[in-house]
C-alpha cells in the first residue's frame, strides 16, 4: 500500500538517475573537465565569475572546433559542483568528481582556502588541476606536482600599493620610512599572505605598521578597525577580505568619513563597488591581476579589450569584467593548449604538458614554475577615476599617474 | 535471536556496501560520519533534553588535535609549515601510530574539556543552555583561527594518506563504520543502564530527579564526555580524511556540521536508538541527490524537506513509525501510555 502511494516518486526518482547516466553516456567525442565552484555561501559572487570564466572559454574552444590531441578533435565539457564555500565540501567533492564521476583533468575553485582542501585530493590521485583562483603562496611550497595556477601569488597582490606610497611620500612632506600603514585583512589564507607580502615590502621601506587588524570570515562590520585609522591617521589603508570586505571597506570608510591619504584593496571589480557606490569609491587602489587595458593576446579571444567585450555580451551585468573571470578562462585555455601539444589524453603526459607550458593569452604570459604557480605575469594596481578603472602601476602599462593623496572627503 | 539477525545482516550490508558500489566509498564514509554526529548529539540533546549547539566543539578539538600530534611526531614544525607537500609520505606504519596517537590524544583532551566546561555550563537549562553552547562553539573557531601554531587562519594541512594502506577511501570507510558501530553499541548499552534511566529522568523532570537523590550533574557531565569522546576521535579521522582544517568551515563548522546534528537527530526521532541513525541517513541521501540533480537549489529543497518533517512529523521518524504501528514497539508504548495516564 505505502509502496503503491510512492511508486511515482521513486518512478521519477530512477528517471532522473537514468537520465543523469544516459547523459554522461552519450559523449563520446568530448573531454570532461571537473570543477567544484561556489554557487552558495560566502563565495558566491566570486564564484559566478568564476564559472561565467570557464564557460566562455569553453564555449570559445568548441566554436572553434574543439581541442585536437593526437589528430582527433574534441570537444571541451565540465562537470560543475557546488562546494558551498567549505573546504569539507571541496574535498569530497573532488573525491567524487574524480571517483565517480572519472573526471581526469580538473579546474580549481574559487578561493585559495578552498584550492588548499582540493590540492591535496587531486594530488592524491596524480590528477592535474589548472587553477586561476587560489592565490595563497601557501600552495606553492608544498611541493604539488599536480596543481597549476595561471595567476600571480598573493603577496605581490598589494605590494606596488607599498612601493607607491614610498615612491610618493615626498607629497606629503614625508621620507618613506615616515609612512605608516594600516592593515585590515579577513582572516583566511589569502587574505593572511597579502598581508605577509605587504609586511615585507612595508619593512623592506622601513615603513611603521600602526594597525595590524584580523577580521572576521564572516565578516559584516569593520567599525572597530575604521575608528583606530581615524585616530591613529595611518597613511595607507590597506584592505583585504574578498568581494564582501571590499564593498564592506568601501561604504563605512564612506559613512564615517575616513580620511587616508591612500586606500588600497582587493577584489575592487568583483565586488562592482564602481557601481554600487558611484563618487564614494573614487581614487580607491585596486589590485588585479588583469585589466582590459593590457597588451595581451591570443588566438582565441584577441586582445584583452577583445575579450572583455565578448564577455560582456555574453554576460548581463558587468560594466568592467573582473578578473577572476579571465582568469579562469585562462585555466581553460591552458588546458586546451596543453591537450594540444601533448597529443595524448593520458594523464602523466599531460602533466607533463602543463609543466612546460610557455604561452601568450588575452591574460597574460603563462609559464609555470616548478611549484606550479604562473611566474610570467606581474600583477597591476588601478586607481578608480569617475568610476573607471585606470591603471596606475606597473609603469609599463600605466594609464594615469596615481592620484596621491586622495581628496578628503570634507573636500569631495 | 531475533536482534542478533537483524544487527547481523545490518553489518553485512555495511561492510559490502563499499566493496559492491567502490565509487561511492567516500559518500559511504560521511554516511558514517552522520551517524556518529546524529547519535551523539542525540545523548546529550535527546535522551538527556539538553539542546546543545556546540558539539562541533569536541569535533573541532579532535581534528586539531590529532593533526597537531601527527605533525609533530614525525615533523619539525617550521619544515611541515613550508614545505608540506614535498616533504615525503609518512611510512604507512607510522601513519597509523601518528593517527591512533593522535585519536586517542584527542579523546583524552575531549573528555578533559567536557569535564571542565559541563561541570560550569551543564548547570544552565534549557534556552541559556542552548545558547552558551552555541557561543562555546563560535569562540572555539574564533580561537582557533588565531593560534599559528595550528596555522590561524590559514588553516592546517594534515599528513598525506600514505600508499600501501589501500584504497583511502575503503580506509576511512571502514574506520568510520567502526566507529559509527562502536558508539551505537555503547549508548545502546548505556540506554539501558541505570545511566540511561538517569539521564531520561533528568529529561522528564530535572528537579524531581534532584530529588530523588541522582547528582544530576555528574550524570550530565558523565553524557556529555561520551558525546565528545566520540565526537573529537570522528574529528580526528575527518581531518585525515579531508586533508585540510579550516578553523571555522571544517573544525568548529557550527553552521555546517553543528545544525546538521540538530536536524539529523529531530528527523530521525530524538530520543531514540534508532532515530538519530534513520535521520541521519535520511539526510545524507537526500542531500547527496539533491546535491546532484538540484544544482544551486540543494540547500532550498533540504529546507523544504526539513518544514515538511517538521509539521508532517514533528516527532521524527522513528516518532512517527511509533505512533502509526505502536504493537511493534513493544513495552516503550506502554510506557508512554502509563505516563500520560499518570498525568
Amino acid at each position: 500500500m505505502s509502496v503503491r502511494r510512492f511508486s511515482p516518486y521513486l518512478a521519477a526518482l530512477a528517471s532522473a538517475l537514468l537520465l543523469g547516466s544516459a547523459g554522461s553516456a552519450g559523449a563520446a567525442e568530448s573531454i570532461t573537465l571537473g570543477a567544484a565552484v561556489s554557487e552558495t555561501g560566502k563565495y558566491s559572487t566570486n564564484g559566478k565569475h568564476t564559472r561565467n570564466g570557464y564557460n566562455l572559454a569553453i564555449k570559445r574552444i568548441n566554436e572553434m572546433g574543439g581541442v585536437n590531441v593526437g589528430g582527433k578533435s574534441y570537444q571541451l565539457k565540465i562537470i560543475y559542483y557546488d562546494d558551498e564555500s567549505t573546504p569539507a565540501r571541496g574535498a569530497q567533492l573532488a573525491e567524487r568528481l574524480i571517483k565517480q564521476d572519472g573526471v581526469k583533468y580538473m579546474l580549481g575553485p574559487y578561493s585559495s582556502g578552498l584550492t588548499k582542501a582540493i590540492a591535496p585530493v587531486t594530488e592524491k590521485y596524480g590528477i592535474p588541476m589548472v587553477e586561476g583562483n587560489g592565490a595563497s603562496r601557501s600552495l606553492f611550497n608544498k611541493g604539488y606536482k599536480y596543481l597549476f595556477a595561471v595567476l600571480s601569488t598573493s603577496e605581490q597582490y598589494l605590494a606596488e600599493a607599498v612601493n607607491l606610497a614610498a615612491e610618493n611620500a615626498g607629497k606629503l612632506g614625508k621620507s618613506a620610512s615616515d609612512v605608516t600603514v594600516a592593515l585590515a585583512m579577513e582572516n583566511d589564507p589569502f587574505s593572511q599572505d597579502i598581508r605577509a607580502g605587504v609586511l615585507d615590502d612595508a619593512k623592506r621601506h622601513g615603513m611603521k605598521v600602526v594597525i595590524d587588524d584580523k577580521l572576521p570570515k564572516d565578516l559584516s562590520d569593520m567599525a572597530a578597525t575604521l575608528t583606530k585609522v581615524k585616530a591613529l591617521k595611518p597613511d595607507l589603508l590597506i584592505v583585504s577580505g574578498h568581494s564582501k570586505g571590499a564593498a564592506l571597506a568601501q561604504r563605512q570608510s564612506s559613512d564615517m568619513k575616513v580620511d587616508v591619504p591612500m586606500l588600497a584593496m582587493t577584489h575592487c571589480e568583483a565586488a562592482k563597488v564602481q557601481d554600487k557606490f558611484p563618487g564614494i569609491s573614487d581614487y580607491t587602489l585596486c589590485a588585479t591581476q588583469w585589466a582590459s587595458t593590457m597588451s595581451y593576446s591570443d588566438k582565441w579571444f584577441g586582445s584583452a579589450s577583445d575579450y572583455a567585450n565578448t564577455f560582456r555580451a555574453e554576460y548581463e551585468g558587468y560594466t568592467v569584467v573582473p578578473y577572476q573571470a579571465a582568469e579562469s578562462t585562462a585555466s581553460v585555455l591552458v588546458w586546451a593548449d596543453a591537450f594540444e601539444r601533448a597529443g595524448s589524453l593520458d594523464t602523466d603526459a599531460l602533466r607533463d604538458a602543463l609543466a612546460a607550458t610557455e604561452m601568450q593569452t588575452f591574460y597574460g604570459n603563462i609559464k609555470f614554475a616548478p611549484t606550479g604557480q604562473n611566474v610570467a605575469k606581474p600583477m597591476a594596481l588601478r586607481q578608480i577615476i569617475g568610476g573607471k578603472y585606470k591603471v596606475v602601476a606597473p609603469s609599463k602599462w600605466a594609464e594615469i599617474p596615481v592620484v596621491f593623496p586622495k581628496p578628503t572627503w570634507a573636500e569631495r | 535471536m531475533n536482534v542478533i539477525l537483524k544487527y547481523t545482516l545490518i553489518a553485512i550490508a555495511a561492510l559490502a556496501a563499499p566493496l559492491l558500489f567502490p565509487e561511492y566509498q567516500i559518500q559511504l564514509a560521511w554516511l558514517w560520519l552522520m551517524v556518529v554526529f546524529a547519535l551523539t548529539w542525540d545523548a546529550v540533546g535527546g535522551q538527556m533534553g539538553y539542546n546543545s549547539f556546540g558539539n562541533v566543539f569536541y569535533f573541532g578539538l579532535g581534528m586539531y588535535v590529532t593533526a597537531v600530534v601527527q605533525r609533530d611526531l614525525y615533523y619539525d614544525f617550521e619544515e611541515y609549515e613550508t614545505l608540506a607537500g614535498s616533504l615525503d609520505t609518512l611510512p604507512p606504519a607510522d601513519y597509523l601510530t601518528g593517527m591512533s596517537l593522535g585519536l586517542a590524544a584527542s579523546a583524552v583532551c575531549a573528555v578533559l574539556c567536557a569535564i571542565v566546561l559541563g561541570s560550569g555550563i551543564l548547570r544552565l537549562r534549557g534556552h541559556y543552555f542552548a545558547i552558551c553552547t552555541l557561543g562555546l562553539g563560535i569562540a572555539a573557531g574564533e580561537i582557533a583561527a588565531g593560534i599559528d601554531y595550528i596555522g590561524a587562519g590559514s588553516g592546517l594541512v594534515t599528513p598525506v594518506f600514505p600508499d600501501g594502506l589501500g584504497e583511502k577511501g575503503l580506509f576511512f570507510c571502514y574506520l568510520l563504520l567502526a566507529l559509527a558501530a562502536v558508539t551505537f553499541l555503547v549508548l545502546r548499552w548505556l540506554y539501558t543502564s541505570r545511566f540511561g534511566l538517569a539521564i531520561n529522568a533528568i529529561r522528564d523532570d530535572e528537579d524531581k530527579a534532584e530529588a530523588m537523590g541522582l547528582h544530576t550533574t555528574r550524570y550530565k557531565t558523565i553524557a556529555w564526555c561520551v558525546s565528545g569522546f566520540f565526537l573529537a576521535i570522528a574529528g580526528g579521522i575527518m581531518g585525515d580524511l579531508i586533508g585540510f582544517i579550516d578553523p571555522v568551515d571544517t573544525a568548529f563548522a557550527g553552521a555546517t556540521f553543528g545544525v546538521w546534528m540538530v536536524l539529523m537527530a529531530i528527523l530521525g526521532g530524538k530520543g531514540t536508538l534508532w532515530g538519530p541513525v534513520i535521520g541521519a541517513t535520511i539526510f545524507h541521501v537526500t542531500q547527496e541527490i539533491f546535491w546532484t540533480f538540484l544544482f544551486g537549489w540543494q540547500r532550498v529543497a533540504l529546507g523544504a524537506l526539513i518544514v515538511i518533517i517538521v509539521v508532517f512529523f514533528p516527532q521524527g521518524v522513528m516518532g512517527f513509525a511509533r505512533a502509526r504501528w505502536p504493537d511493534r514497539f513493544g513495552h516503550r508504548v506502554e510506557s508512554v501510555a502509563d505516563k500520560g495516564a499518570t498525568q
